[in-house]
């Protein structure tokens, strides 16, 4: 069963008076226990489509369904609510709270719309914390931290929640090859042992080697959708 | 979580934070010094009817103001005082004069007599001797502010006013007037200064015997005396203050001071709030697509609002009253009544709050899907 179902998702941009189609109608099944990258060159539709997918961005024609819920025309809060419940995100820029600590950071994820935090989750969160590798730094303002360091601390950022599906946006292009290597192992290892649906956003060729699934798109089409022989 | 990623972000953003906290304590010291001063110049314009200790006043009839007050008979004296309802009534003269100072030049004052032995409508605070000097039928009460005015006259010391012979009794504490320099005497020694014709007089102080209805009774005197205008102490002193206010345009000066005070205040809170926002653009659009709704947001920024504001208020407040304590004891009006500081705080905090619906309508407007660009 997919986690993620889109049926002839199509979105138009208007500039000014004209219409431009970014992304023509797409079907489009992303299952749990596999890396999905989306990949295809600057405009060809993948952002707006993970945009889609995650809930922050409006279909202008056909139907999202996320976990066999049809969430096509959600309203702005329950979008939110959605995403807060069944998404994690990580994002080309690790995007962490400057002001928040690096733990109050990941537990933020939790209580954004103000829901108060227990102590077994503050403990979550610390163990995640550990488990990334950033034991020591749980106090520290995020500009302290590396540019591996911070996205590290924003995959814990999606992972506290436990949310069955992860998007990410171009996870490396910021990173070292060394910090980009062990954040995909983590993306990896989350997929396949944790059961979730992570989809990638990214042109890095170092990425595909880590893809259950490598979807290309161009111009707004799915240009190839392929599988296993990208798989590691 | 959303109040204290609202105070860490302000803890952060120090100079924005600090920015803001300036707005708000410039509304609350500003806004604060004015009504002193507002505040203490009313005062003074109703002073002596203030602390008259009298339930009502009689006065000459269509007056605007206390001081205004046409001379009344005497004979409206003897028909109050024989009304059953009536604890004592005196009279009390206003009259205008000049002081002369020791070196001989002249200070203009204004003259209140009193009439012995009751000295209803003399003075109430004193820094050398006391009520009694009055007694002494030529003894006059200079206050310690105007000394210097009047040639820092001494107790004891002789002089004149409008050529009258006065005896420097006691020193008041204070006890100023909004038309110029007070100086207390008794009723005979005011006429003869004066030179207010005998069986005349400036107003009569009324006070009620206890368990009468002070209502019926003004009514009462309405009655015996319409050519008269009697008021309660309290409507005396309103009309007094609303005269002044309305008459010498220091109504509309403060007002017009205080309303800028406020939009230097919310200019500076919205700009401040603003920029902090514009800086935090991409923090909120990340929350908003960690699963933030709009309520979330309007409850960060709020925070951020209220928080700047209640830490604003008590450092005005704590200005404030540094500003009042230095100004003790000065010849600057200032009085602070008791009910202001919580009405002046909720406004400040209403203040506040416009001041931020600009920054709010920033932070909602950070796009979720900003993120994946």
């Amino acid at each position: 069963m997919s986690t993620i179902l889109l049926e002839k998702v199509a979105r138009d941009f208007t500039d000014g008076e004209t219409i431009r189609r970014v992304l023509f109608p797409i079907d489009l099944e992303i299952y749990p226990r596999e890396l999905t990258v989306l990949s295809g060159p600057s405009g060809s539709g993948k952002t707006t489509l993970i945009s889609i997918i995650g809930l922050v961005l409006r279909a202008s024609e056909g139907r999202v369904i996320i976990m066999d819920k049809d969430v096509t025309n959600l309203s702005d809060d329950e979008s939110a609510s959605m995403r807060l419940k069944l998404y994690g995100f990580v994002f080309q820029q690790p995007m962490l709270i400057e002001g928040l600590n690096i733990l109050e950071n990941v537990i933020l994820s939790l209580a954004v719309q103000g829901k108060k935090i227990q102590n077994s989750e503050k403990q979550k969160a610390m163990q995640l914390l550990k488990i990334l590798g950033l034991e020591d730094y749980i106090n520290m303002q995020p500009r302290l931290l590396s540019g591996g360091q911070k996205q590290r601390v924003s995959i814990a950022r999606a992972l506290i929640k436990d949310p069955p599906i992860i998007l990410c946006d171009e996870p490396t292009s910021a990173l070292d090859a060394q910090s980009g290597q062990v954040v995909l192992d983590i993306l990896k290892r989350i997929a396949v042992e944790d059961k979730k649906a992570v989809v990638v956003v990214s042109h890095d060729s170092r990425v595909f080697p880590f893809a259950d699934r490598l979807i290309k798109l161009e111009d707004g089409i799915i240009v190839s959708d392929t599988q296993e022989e990208y798989t590691n | 979580m959303r109040s204290f990623t609202a105070l860490r972000m302000l803890l952060h953003d120090r100079s924005s934070t600090a920015g803001s906290l300036l707005g708000v304590v410039a509304i609350v010291f500003l806004v604060g010094q004015q009504l002193s001063i507002l505040f203490g110049l009313l005062n003074f314009m109703s002073v002596l009817v203030d602390h008259s200790g009298a339930d009502a006043w009689i006065l000459s009839s269509q007056i605007t103001n206390v001081d205004a007050a046409n001379l009344i008979p005497s004979s409206y004296l003897e028909r109050t005082i024989g009304l059953p309802e009536i604890q004592w009534a005196e009279p009390i003269l206003f009259g205008n004069g000049l002081f002369k100072k020791k070196d001989g030049s002249f200070e203009s004052v204004r003259v209140i007599g009193v009439r012995r032995p009751y000295l209803a409508g003399g003075p109430w605070a004193f820094v050398s001797s006391d009520n009694r000097s009055l007694l002494d039928v030529d003894s006059v009460t200079v206050d310690r502010l105007d000394l210097p005015k009047l040639g820092s006259p001494s107790i004891g010391d002789i002089t004149e006013i409008g050529s009258t012979r006065v005896i420097i009794g006691a020193i008041t504490d204070d006890a100023r007037g909004f038309q110029g320099t007070l100086v207390f005497g008794n009723l005979e020694k005011v006429r003869q200064i004066s030179k207010i014709p005998p069986g005349r007089y400036s107003a009569i102080l009324v006070k009620f015997k206890k368990g009468v209805d002070p209502k019926q009774c003004i009514d009462k005197l309405r009655v015996i005396l319409p050519r008269a205008s009697v008021y309660s102490t309290a409507e005396l002193s309103q009309l007094t203050r609303t005269y002044y206010i309305i008459n010498t345009g220091i109504g509309g000066s403060f007002g017009f001071s205080t309303v800028i005070s406020i939009l230097i205040g919310v200019v500076i809170i919205t700009l401040t709030m603003y920029s902090s926002v514009l800086n935090r653009e991409r923090d909120f659009a990340v929350m908003r697509a960690l699963g933030a709704r709009r309520r979330d947001i309007i409850v960060v920024v709020i925070s951020q609002a209220l928080i700047i504001s209640i830490i604003g208020i008590i450092l005005g407040f704590l200005f404030l009253a540094i500003l009042f304590n230095a100004v003790r004891g000065t010849s600057m009006p200032h009085y602070y009544p008791k009910i202001v500081p919580p009405i002046h705080a909720g406004i400040t905090i209403i203040v506040s709050l416009l001041g931020s619906l600009v920054a709010l309508r920033k932070a909602l407007k950070s796009e979720p899907a900003s993120v994946f660009h």
